[in-house]
């Protein structure tokens, strides 16, 4: 089916969550409260690596607070994040640590009737610690004798010693990369580091867990994944998963950062199962900044490549594995680290390339270093990609999990429920997916609700994550809907008495209703909610499906960037001035809203590359900005391209595996926007910046090194790298 | 702690409360009043997801205290529709499609619908010397501006009807 003959999907209305959230009662999780709820805070290490000689909690609890302490929570080490299956699982964890092993580590939970109280019974606890050896970087971890963070991890029941605090290296050879170098006609070696980026989500993580009179528990918290978080709150809590129910509430973004179980969820359920009594824990921004970063990355990286700027030969060393070679139609494809691999069957690369460069005006760009003002401009690019979902992913012996659920069911009246676990970031995931069940069963877009679940009314998914919502979810809701599609064609048939193969199903728009017609027959009509009616009345039950699927391809999503940068050579600033951002993400579901998810992934892309960077103090392993949000340089709209100077635009694919040939967009719409803006800041002038973010101070740094001589010597050696690899 | 009673007009009900004297007027509307959609984003002045309008006047309530509100007119976001009638801005943010995970949007529109107030029609340097206070991971603003921007449009009913 080609685009133009879609329905539902690829039109912009209003999302289905929006008036709910531009009227202010959507519901998150730190907007949820429960009778007789008590409230519960979080006792966190100032230091950044000690051992608890000794906790005293008899002040506290005295107060009439109820205390969580190491030796309160279920010893069994976990770890929080369960995408992997065991073999892969390297268990580290406990639901309050026995040691502190970062500045805000969590070590006592409290709860008490009123927050107040709770806060004055967490200042009263008396914690002795036996403080260790501050470790903030990857050399000083690595030192012969350095303090182990962790002493074991265990790994499939087995406790593993960490030597040099190492606890897992992985080798991947592919090819013969000796070969490789030999016949290259250049071969380029660079180190590169990224920064350390706090997530910046707007809703700081927050728990609610009610304990039931069953034995069992309700929870709400902040997540990417409420069948995740059920597991492991089984496991760790030793109860049945009928006894654990997660419900499914609206997040207020990401960005990766809930993936995992949040700390605060394991601490909230034993705080509730120890106290009797429904905790909430909504934590800080403070405490927030402390919990949850991206990893700050080291990569040493070299290529060997052929004139044309074909890459033979590449050699990694990298704490994060990075490398992604772009190949074209037919080709197999690595992504997501080196554990899945896919065939490329749509590829939109060569337009994107084509219109991102004629919107930029790629030719006109500043020759590097050509300029001599205050105020030099620049222009460049990079290309990324990320897997929709993981596929078949295998890394060490294990799987990736990677899978999900739907239930689709036809109302009395012809409307339909979408009852799906997923969870929408706000990308706007859930509203696509419904728009794709629309589109199966041939009924107005409006016609499909979204419903509010919870673990136990919907079926398992993974998580949302590695850009699969609707490229993995919206498949599993496409199996279930075209199941539901058969079941009212054959009771239609029945009805019209005609064949089930002579009828279709329409939206009309007038009417607000699919129609089931037999296109040779006018009048053996009926709608969707004639026939469901009809059902209804002669009892002749439920039209419904409930489907699992798990994708067996990951195809790329391919994002390219052409970025416009202004530098101030006077303060150093780099000012994004324009961008032209293209997605080649299969058919586009929500066209608006997509073009919105690239914007935003030029904001968060110009934060990591320009500004943010959530380091710790060396010496004492606080956090520099001590959870102060500003001092995070989250980008403002100050910071951001005029709304006329952003362009973004999609490749015309079609995606064979996806549901309507969609594929997947979030995460890759930020990957290429550090290496873009360092491009750009090349172009303007003529320096290279291998060190994330691209502070006023490094470029200050480095114009006076340029004025020096050095910059310009050190640059013939090095033959410039091809921007695009084809 | 002393208890204090505050008298104030809560979206045009007249409300009494009591409270101790260093309470917040976010914790106020969001845990007393069950008015949830003002967020709490940072507590401290810094993402203005906590926007709300004190007298007409934008304020984030992380930093006001309850106290002092006393005699006051307050209206959070959920004052702002007219019974289910959307306020333009709102139906602009709809339009505009500049709502992500929604969670920087009450503030934002509280921020917005203040300055349109005042000049109904403003640029876009306007629009973004507005709202530099007002932090938003998800929307890179650009939506959020148009929406700013575009609002008069709405109020004027010259809005795209929803397609449902
Ligand atoms: S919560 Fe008030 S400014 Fe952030
Ligand atoms: S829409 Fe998510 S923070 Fe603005």
């Amino acid at each position: 089916m080609s685009a133009t003959q879609l329905k539902s999907v690829g039109d912009s209305s209003w999302r289905k969550d929006g008036i709910s959230k531009v009227t202010g009662s959507e519901q998150y999780a730190p907007d949820i409260s429960v009778d007789r709820m008590w409230y519960g805070r979080v006792l966190r290490s100032p230091h950044a690596h000690a051992r608890i000689v000794s906790v005293d909690t008899s002040a506290a609890e005295a107060m009439g607070a109820v205390c969580l302490t190491f030796a309160d929570v279920p010893q069994t080490r976990y770890n929080e994040r369960i995408v992997s299956t065991p073999p892969c699982l390297y268990r580290d964890r406990t639901v309050v640590a026995d040691k502190a092993r970062h500045v805000g580590e969590a070590l006592v939970g409290v709860a008490a009737p009123t927050e107040e109280l709770a806060e004055k019974a967490l200042r009263s606890i008396k914690i002795e610690y036996e403080v260790l050896q501050v470790i903030t970087t990857i050399e000083q971890a690595q030192k012969d004798g350095a303090d182990p963070v962790h002493d074991t991890v265990l790994l499939n029941g087995e406790d593993k010693p960490i030597i040099n605090n190492v606890a897992v290296q992985r080798t991947i050879d592919v090819g013969d990369t000796v070969k490789g170098f030999a016949e290259s006609d250049f071969v380029i070696e660079r180190s590169f580091k990224t920064g350390r980026i706090y997530h910046a989500q707007m809703e700081p993580k927050t728990v609610i867990c009610q304990p039931e009179a069953d034995g069992g528990i309700t929870v709400w918290a902040s997540t990417q994944s409420i069948h995740n978080t059920r597991i492991l709150l089984g496991q760790i809590y030793g109860l049945p998963l009928n006894k654990v129910n997660v419900k499914k509430v609206a997040l207020g973004g990401a960005f990766g950062s809930s993936i995992q179980m949040n700390s605060v969820t394991p601490i909230g359920v034993g705080l509730a199962l120890k106290s009797g009594h429904p905790v909430k824990i909504a934590t800080t921004r403070e405490e927030d900044m402390h919990d949850h970063v991206r990893y700050p990355s080291e990569i040493k990286l070299k290529l060997g490549m052929k004139k044309d700027g074909t890459l033979i030969a590449g050699e990694m060393h990298a704490f994060e594995f990075k490398l992604k070679q772009y190949v074209g139609l037919g080709g197999t494809f690595w992504g997501q680290g080196p554990a899945s691999k896919c065939i490329i069957r749509s590829d939109g690369v060569p337009e994107l390339l084509k219109t991102g460069a004629e919107l930029i005006n790629w030719d006109k760009r500043p020759k590097p270093g050509s300029q001599t003002g205050r105020m030099r401009r620049g222009i460049g690019m990079a290309r990324g990609f990320h897997t929709s979902g993981v596929g078949h992913a295998k890394a060490s012996g294990a799987e990736m999990i990677d899978y999900s659920g739907a239930i689709v069911k036809l109302n009395e009246d012809g409307t339909v429920d979408l009852i799906q676990s997923l969870m929408d970031h706000g990308g706007g995931t859930n509203h696509a997916i419904s728009k794709i069940v629309a589109e199966e069963l041939g009924v107005p877009n409006h016609m499909v609700g979204i419903s509010p679940c919870d673990t136990r009314t919907s079926l398992y998914d993974v998580t949302t994550h590695a850009t699969r919502g609707i490229y993995a979810g919206g498949a599993a809701a496409l199996k279930a809907a075209k199941a539901v599609k058969e079941q009212i064609i054959d009771w239609a048939a029945r009805v019209l008495d005609v064949l089930p193969e002579s009828l279709v199903i329409e939206p009309d728009q007038e009417l607000g209703q699919g129609v089931i017609y037999c296109p040779n027959l006018a009048e053996r009509r009926m709608t969707v909610g004639d026939l469901a009616r009809y059902l209804h009345l002669n009892s002749l039950g439920t039209i419904s499906s409930s489907q699992s699927m798990r994708q067996v391809n990951c195809p790329p999503a391919y994002v390219s960037y052409y970025v416009d940068v202004e530098v101030d050579t006077d303060t150093g600033q780099i000012h994004s001035r324009r961008a032209a951002l293209g997605s080649d993400c299969g058919t586009v579901v929500n066209p608006a809203l997509a073009s919105g998810q690239l914007i935003g992934g030029l904001s968060k892309g110009q934060g990591y590359a320009l500004t943010e960077d959530n380091q710790w103090d060396p010496v004492t392993g606080e956090l520099a900005s001590k959870g102060f949000w500003v001092d995070g340089k989250t980008p403002s709209i100050s910071e951001s391209p005029l709304v006329a100077d952003i362009e973004t635009h999609f490749a015309h694919t079609y995606e064979p595996t996806g549901p309507f040939g969609a594929k997947g967009l979030g995460e890759a719409a930020k990957n290429p926007a550090a290496a873009a803006f360092a491009n750009a800041v090349y172009s303007a002038l003529g320096i290279r910046f291998y060190e994330l973010p691209i502070t006023p101070e490094k470029v200050l740094a480095a114009l006076a090194e340029q004025a020096a001589g050095k910059t310009a010597r050190a640059a013939r050696q090095a033959p410039a790298p091809v921007p695009v690899a084809e | 702690m002393k208890k204090h009673t505050v008298r104030f007009s809560l979206n045009g009900t007249p409300r009494e409360i009591t409270v101790n004297a260093n309470e917040l007027l976010l914790n106020v509307t969001r845990e007393q009043e069950k008015l949830t959609g003002t967020k709490y984003g940072c507590g401290i002045g810094e993402c203005g997801a906590c926007t709300v309008h004190v007298d007409g006047r934008p304020t984030l309530s992380c930093l006001q205290l309850a106290v002092a509100v006393d005699g006051a007119e307050v209206v959070t976001i959920e004052g702002l529709a007219k019974g289910r009638e959307l306020d333009p801005l709102q139906k602009s943010f709809l339009d505009n499609n500049a709502v992500q995970c929604g969670y920087c949007t009450p503030g934002m529109i509280m921020i917005g619908r203040n300055l349109l107030d005042e000049n109904p029609n403003p640029t876009e340097e306007e629009v973004r010397t507005h709202m530099r206070g007002q932090l938003c991971r998800c929307t890179g603003y650009a939506s959020i501006t148009k929406a700013v921007m575009g609002a008069g449009k709405c109020a004027t009913g010259d809005f795209k009807i929803p397609a449902e």
